[in-house]
């Protein structure tokens, strides 16, 4: 009977010290759950740091590539340049301010950014300007080698200049209709 | 030294074939130009002269394939 009393005191005082004790475990408990949660919602902040220096280093890996491209780019439009100067030698074109002069025969083309103007007889004082715009079907050249193409075909082929204004679409530098599908 | 086809393109001046043109099979690099043309409606032009080409030939150290133009 006894050792069943002292087992039931036992039991009562663990009991009694789980209960009274637990807040005081509670506490270092919460502690170290609390940095824990700390360290999550740090982790996360990390992680949305980490996503903001992620973005940071995109754009800034962007701007690197804009730069790098950039730096392509210039070095792509300087040689374009050198190829509408050397065009322009080819042609006998003249560049007056960011035009060029291009005379064939008695016609004098002004070719300047996807515009052509035309004098159809340069000895004549009364012959009307006409003016068209042109684009080459190949998008996305530098502007300047845009130029080269127009000088070198209307060199080549002046008529061009009609079919052109005619807006009936894109034609080679022989002056066949193209049509970029065939 | 070698001959080179190149083009102009949104990627600024492009080559698009080299070759030797004492040894290279020109019926090859013509109907390669041809092919090109078929394409995209670009046509060789010589860049020693700024004159078209009906055909390249062993003289051409530099040919530009010049692409069409629309008006608009």
């Amino acid at each position: 009977m006894a050792p069943a009393i002292v087992s039931a005191i036992v039991f009562l005082v663990l009991i009694v010290w789980r209960f009274v004790f637990a807040g005081s475990h509670s506490g270092p408990l919460a502690r170290a759950i609390a940095p824990q949660q700390q360290r999550h919602s740090n982790l996360l902040a990390e992680g949305l740091h980490i996503s903001d220096l992620g973005t940071v280093a995109v754009i800034a890996e962007n701007q690197f590539e804009n730069n790098s491209g950039g730096l392509h780019f210039l070095d792509r439009k300087d040689r374009a340049k050198a190829y509408l100067r050397r065009i322009a030698a080819l042609t006998g074109a003249t560049q007056t301010g960011s035009a060029y002069v291009l005379d064939v025969g008695k016609m004098r083309f002004r070719v300047r950014d996807r515009h052509v103007s035309r004098l159809r007889d340069v000895t004549d004082p009364g012959c009307a300007l006409e003016e068209t715009c042109f684009y080459p079907v190949h998008r996305g050249m530098p502007k300047a080698e845009e130029l080269a193409t127009a000088l070198l075909q209307l060199m080549n082929n002046p008529a061009l200049f009609d079919r052109w204004a005619a807006q009936s679409g894109a034609y080679k530098a022989d002056g066949q209709a193209f049509s970029p599908g065939q | 030294m070698n001959a080179k086809i190149l083009t102009f393109s949104s990627h600024g001046d492009t080559t698009l074939l080299e070759y030797d043109p004492a040894t290279a099979d020109m019926e090859e690099v013509n109907k390669l130009i041809a092919e090109y043309e078929a394409k995209t409606g670009a046509q060789p032009f010589d860049m020693a002269t700024g004159e078209r080409l009906e055909r390249v030939t062993r003289e051409q150290n530099e040919v530009l394939m010049v692409h069409p133009i629309a008006g608009g």
